[in-house]
C-alpha cells in the first residue's frame, strides 16, 4: 500500500468554545489532484492553514510525505508549496524581484532563482508591466503570481486555498494549465474552491467538510456510488434526473444538505 | 451643486438610512471591550475639546471686546486665524477624530448627487474642528457684541459666512487629499509634502531667534508686511468685513471697507464649493482610480529578469530579506526622506542662535547626539519588523527559511541603514560644526555597538509581540501600538542614559583609546544578548504566528 502524501489524524482546532476543525482524518495519496470543499466557515481555510504550518492545531498530527509536521516543519516546508488566503504577495517588489526573492527564500542560487522566474513569468503572461509593482497588479495578475511563487522550487505538494476565487476565465486557464503540469509530473494538489464545476473537472480526489467535521472523503466515482446508496429509495433525494450520473454539485448538496433551499420561497419575487 | 435644498422623500428616506448606519455602527462597536475603551477614550478627548472651545472662546471674545474697546478693529485678523489655521490643519494632522466616508461604500446605492453631495458635507461637520472652531468664533462674535452692540448683526453675518467658509475648505480639501492619497505614487509625494510641512515648524524656532535680535522698527516692518500679506486671505477678508463697520476709513463709504471684502469672503465659499462639487462629481460618475498594470501585446521572447544581490558570506535566505528590505525601504519617499531628517537638524540648530548655535556650549555632543537621533528615526522600521510586509508575513511562515535568518536580514538592513545615517551625521558634523575628535568619534562607534544590538533584539521582540500593519506612503491614519512606542522611549532612554554615563566616566582617563576600551566590553555584552535573542526568536514566532498573520493581514 502505498504511504499518503497527505495524512491527519483526529485533527482538531479550537478558537475558545468552538471548534473550527474536529477530528479530521485525511489521506490524500500521491499524485491526486484533492478538492477540498464545503459551505463558507466549514473550516477548509483553517484545515489548509494547519496543513501548512501557518496555524497550529489543538490536538491531532499532520504527516506530510511521511514526515511529522512539526517536528519537520523547515523539511516540510522546503517540499511544499502554498498559497494561503490574502496569497501572501509583497507589494511593493516587482514581479521578477518577488519570485526571485521566493525563489531564494526556497534555497535555489542566484542563477536558477533568475532563470525560472524568467519562465513562470513568460507562463503566467506577466511580461507586459516588467517595472509595474504588484500592489499595482489586478487580481487575476496577483493570482497567477502568487501560483507561480507556490511553484518555483518545484514543490512536491501544492496547497492552494481559492486559487480560482476572483479571476477570470483567461487567468483561469493558464491557472489550470500549470497545476495539470505538476500533475504530470508526480506533484500532489491539494484546493479548497467553492467553484464546484472547477474541482469536477480538475480533481481526481474530493473531500467535503461540514461544520468542523470531514463528512465524506474519496474519488468523485466513489462519492458519487456513495450518495446513491445512500439515498436510494428517499423520495426527497432525486436532485439529479433518474438514469443521469449526480453532479459534484448535486452530491455536495445532498451531503451538506443544501438542497433545502429548493423549498424556500421569497415573497416579493413571487 | 444646483436647485432647491428640499430632499425628495426618497432621498430623506436615504438620509436616514446613513444617519441610522452610523448610530448601529456605534452601538455595535460598544460590544467589545476595546470598542468601550475606544467610547471612554472619546468621552475624555471629547470632555477636552470642550474644556478647549469653551476656553478659547472665553479668551478669544475677550481679545475681541478688547480690540474693539482699544479702537483696533483691524487687529481681529490676529483672532481669526487661530481658528482658520485650526480649523483646517487639526482635521489633516489627526484624522483619527474625523469621520470620513469610503464613497465607494456609498455609491453602489441609487443616490442622488445632491444627496451624495450632502452626506459628503455631513460627514466633517460634526468632527471636532467644526465644534471647538464654531465655539471659537461665537466667542468671537459675543466679544464683539459685547463692545459694539451695533455692529453685532453684521458681525454675526460675517462670521457665520466666515465658518461655512472653513467647513467647505475643509472638506474640500479631504476631499482632494483623498484623491491624491488614492494612488500610490501621488500618496508618496503627499507624503513627503506632509513631511515637509511638519519639519517646516522647526524652523520657527530659529526664525524667532533670528528676529528678537532685530530693532523694534525691523520687527514692525515685518509686521505690516504680513498683515498685508493675510488680507486676502479668508480670516483677513472677515477681519476687514467687520472691521469696515466699525471703524469706517475716512473717505471711503461702507461698501469698498466693508460689503467688498465680505463678497471676496463669499467668493472664497463659492470657489470651494465649486472645487469640492468637482472632485464629488468625478466620484460620483464612478471615476477610475485603479493602477492595475494595462494588458500589452504579449511578448514571445522569455523576459530578462536580473538575478537578486550577491552578498557573499550571507545565506541565501538572509540575502533575500536583506534586498527585500531595502528594495521596499527605497520605494518609500517618506522613509526615505527621514534620512536627510538628522542633517536637517543638525542644519537647524546650527542656525538657531550664534556661533555654533544650540551645540555652542558642548560641540563635542554634536556627533554622538545626532547618532542617537538617527537611532530614533528608525523606530518605525526596527520595532514594527513586519509592519510594512502586510499579509506578505504568511510568506514568512510558509517558506523553509529560519525565523532567526529572515530577523537577521531585516537586521543587517536596519543596520546598513543606521550606518549610512550615522555617516551623513558625521559628515554634517565636519561640514557644519567641526570635525569630532577621534576620541568622540570612537566612543560615538562603541557606543552604536553597545546600543544597536540591544536596541535591535528589543525591536525583534516587539516586533513579534505587538505588530502593527503599516501601510506605506499613507500618513495621518496609521494605527501604533501604544505598548510598542511607549516601550522603545523607554528602552532607547535606558540606553542612551548608560551610554551618557559611560562617556562621562571613560572622559575622566582623558585617553581615546581607554574610552574605545570602556564601551566594548558592555559592547560585547550587547551582541550577547543579541545572539541569545536571536536563538529564541524561532519559537517566539511560531507561537505568536497566529497573532503575527491576523495583525498584519488585516486592513483597518
Amino acid at each position: 500500500m502505498v504511504s499518503p502524501t497527505i495524512s491527519t489524524q483526529n485533527l482538531t482546532r479550537r478558537f475558545g468554545d468552538l471548534a473550527a476543525v474536529e477530528d479530521v482524518n485525511l489521506r490524500v495519496a500521491p499524485g491526486q489532484f484533492f478538492g477540498f470543499l464545503g459551505p463558507n466557515g466549514a473550516g477548509k481555510s483553517t484545515t489548509l492553514k494547519m496543513l501548512t504550518g501557518l496555524l497550529a492545531p489543538t490536538t491531532g498530527r499532520i504527516q506530510i510525505l511521511g514526515l511529522d509536521l512539526v517536528s519537520n516543519m523547515v523539511e516540510v516546508k522546503r517540499q511544499i508549496g502554498v498559497v494561503p488566503e490574502g496569497m501572501a504577495l509583497f507589494g511593493r517588489l516587482t514581479g521578477s524581484e518577488y519570485l526571485n526573492f521566493v525563489g531564494r527564500m526556497y534555497g535555489l542560487d542566484h542563477e536558477t532563482a533568475a532563470k525560472r522566474t524568467a519562465e513562470l513569468l513568460d507562463f503566467m503572461q506577466l511580461t507586459d508591466q516588467p517595472r509595474a509593482l504588484v500592489t499595482d497588479y489586478s487580481h487575476g495578475m496577483q493570482k497567477k503570481l502568487a501560483l507561480a511563487a507556490a511553484v518555483i522550487h518545484g514543490p512536491k505538494v501544492l496547497f492552494l486555498d481559492e486559487p480560482f476565487e476572483g479571476v477570470d476565465a483567461i487567468a483561469a486557464g493558464t491557472l489550470k494549465a500549470m497545476l495539470q503540469r505538476m500533475i504530470a509530473r508526480g506533484a500532489t494538489v491539494f484546493l479548497t474552491s467553492h467553484v464546484l464545476e472547477i474541482v469536477e473537472r480538475l480533481c481526481t480526489h474530493v473531500g467535503i467538510i461540514h461544520r468542523g467535521r470531514l463528512v465524506a472523503q474519496g474519488s468523485l466515482e466513489e462519492l458519487r456510488a456513495g450518495v446513491e446508496a445512500q439515498s436510494a429509495g428517499l423520495p426527497s433525494a432525486g436532485a439529479g434526473v433518474p438514469g443521469e450520473k449526480l453532479t459534484l454539485e448535486q452530491i455536495f448538496l445532498l451531503i451538506v444538505g443544501g438542497s433545502r433551499t429548493d423549498r424556500q420561497e421569497l415573497s416579493w419575487l413571487g | 451643486m444646483t436647485g432647491r435644498v428640499s430632499l425628495t422623500p426618497q432621498a430623506r428616506q436615504q438620509l436616514g438610512a446613513v444617519a441610522d448606519l452610523r448610530w448601529r455602527m456605534f452601538v455595535n462597536s460598544l460590544r467589545t471591550f476595546r470598542g468601550r475603551l475606544e467610547l471612554a477614550s472619546r468621552i475624555f478627548i471629547g470632555l477636552a475639546f470642550v474644556g478647549g472651545g469653551i476656553g478659547g472662546a472665553i479668551g478669544l471674545g475677550g481679545a475681541a471686546w478688547f480690540v474693539l474697546l482699544q479702537g483696533n478693529a483691524e487687529w481681529l485678523g490676529g483672532l481669526l486665524w487661530p481658528v482658520f489655521l485650526f480649523w483646517q490643519l487639526f482635521p489633516l494632522m489627526a484624522t483619527a477624530f474625523t469621520q470620513n466616508v469610503e464613497s465607494a461604500n456609498l455609491l453602489r446605492f441609487p443616490l442622488s448627487y445632491r444627496l451624495y453631495f450632502l452626506i459628503r458635507l455631513a460627514y466633517g461637520s460634526l468632527d471636532p474642528a467644526t465644534a471647538v472652531g464654531s465655539l471659537w468664533l461665537i466667542g468671537i462674535d459675543i466679544g464683539i457684541g459685547v463692545a459694539r452692540p451695533s455692529v453685532l448683526p453684521w458681525a454675526t453675518i460675517v462670521l457665520l459666512t466666515f465658518a461655512v467658509v472653513n467647513l467647505v475648505l475643509a472638506r474640500m480639501l479631504f476631499a482632494w487629499l483623498e484623491r491624491w492619497l488614492a494612488q500610490r505614487r501621488t500618496r508618496e509625494i503627499m507624503g513627503i509634502l506632509f513631511f515637509l510641512f511638519i519639519l517646516s515648524f522647526q524652523l520657527i524656532g530659529p526664525l524667532i531667534a533670528v528676529y528678537e535680535h532685530r530693532s523694534i522698527p525691523e520687527t514692525r516692518m515685518l509686521g505690516q508686511k504680513l498683515s498685508n500679506a493675510q488680507r486676502p486671505l479668508p480670516p483677513g477678508l472677515a477681519a476687514a468685513a467687520i472691521a469696515g463697520s466699525v471703524q469706517p476709513q475716512p473717505g471711503s463709504s461702507v461698501v469698498t471697507t466693508s460689503v467688498i471684502p465680505f463678497l471676496l469672503l463669499l467668493f472664497y465659499g463659492i470657489a470651494f464649493v465649486w472645487l469640492l462639487n468637482f472632485r464629488l462629481r468625478a466620484e460620483y460618475r464612478g471615476e477610475n482610480l485603479s493602477e492595475s498594470a494595462g494588458r500589452k501585446a504579449l511578448t514571445s521572447r522569455l523576459p530578462a529578469v536580473r538575478p537578486g544581490w550577491n552578498l557573499p558570506g550571507l545565506p541565501g535566505p538572509v540575502a533575500a530579506v536583506f534586498e527585500k528590505e531595502l528594495r521596499y525601504l527605497s520605494r518609500s519617499g517618506p522613509m526615505l526622506f527621514t534620512l536627510i531628517v538628522p542633517l536637517f537638524m543638525l542644519a537647524v540648530f546650527r542656525s538657531s542662535g550664534k556661533n555654533q548655535g544650540l551645540f555652542a556650549h558642548a560641540p563635542g555632543l554634536t556627533f554622538p547626539l545626532g547618532a542617537a537621533y538617527s537611532l530614533l528615526l528608525l523606530t518605525n522600521l526596527s520595532y514594527n519588523n513586519f509592519g510594512a510586509d502586510g499579509s506578505g508575513t504568511q510568506f514568512f511562515f510558509a517558506s523553509p527559511a529560519r525565523f532567526r535568518q529572515i530577523m537577521l536580514g531585516k537586521n543587517l538592513a536596519h543596520a546598513a541603514v543606521f550606518a549610512v545615517e550615522v555617516l551623513l551625521v558625521w559628515l554634517g558634523t565636519c561640514l557644519l560644526y567641526r570635525p569630532p575628535s577621534l576620541g568622540v568619534t570612537l566612543a560615538t562607534l562603541a557606543g552604536i555597538l553597545f546600543v544597536l544590538p540591544i536596541d535591535l533584539a528589543a525591536g525583534n521582540l516587539f516586533s513579534i509581540y505587538s505588530p502593527s500593519r503599516v501601510e506605506a506612503g499613507v500618513f495621518g491614519r496609521q494605527r501604533a501600538s501604544l505598548t510598542t512606542v511607549l516601550a522603545s522611549f523607554g528602552i532607547r532612554g535606558a540606553l542612551f542614559g548608560m551610554g551618557a554615563l559611560m562617556l562621562w566616566f571613560s572622559r575622566g582617563y582623558g585617553n581615546s583609546w581607554m574610552e574605545l576600551l570602556i564601551f566594548l566590553l558592555p559592547a560585547a555584552f550587547a551582541v550577547a544578548l543579541y545572539v541569545f535573542a536571536m536563538e529564541r526568536v524561532d519559537g517566539m514566532a511560531l507561537n505568536h504566528r497566529e497573532n503575527l498573520i491576523s495583525n498584519l493581514g488585516r486592513r483597518e
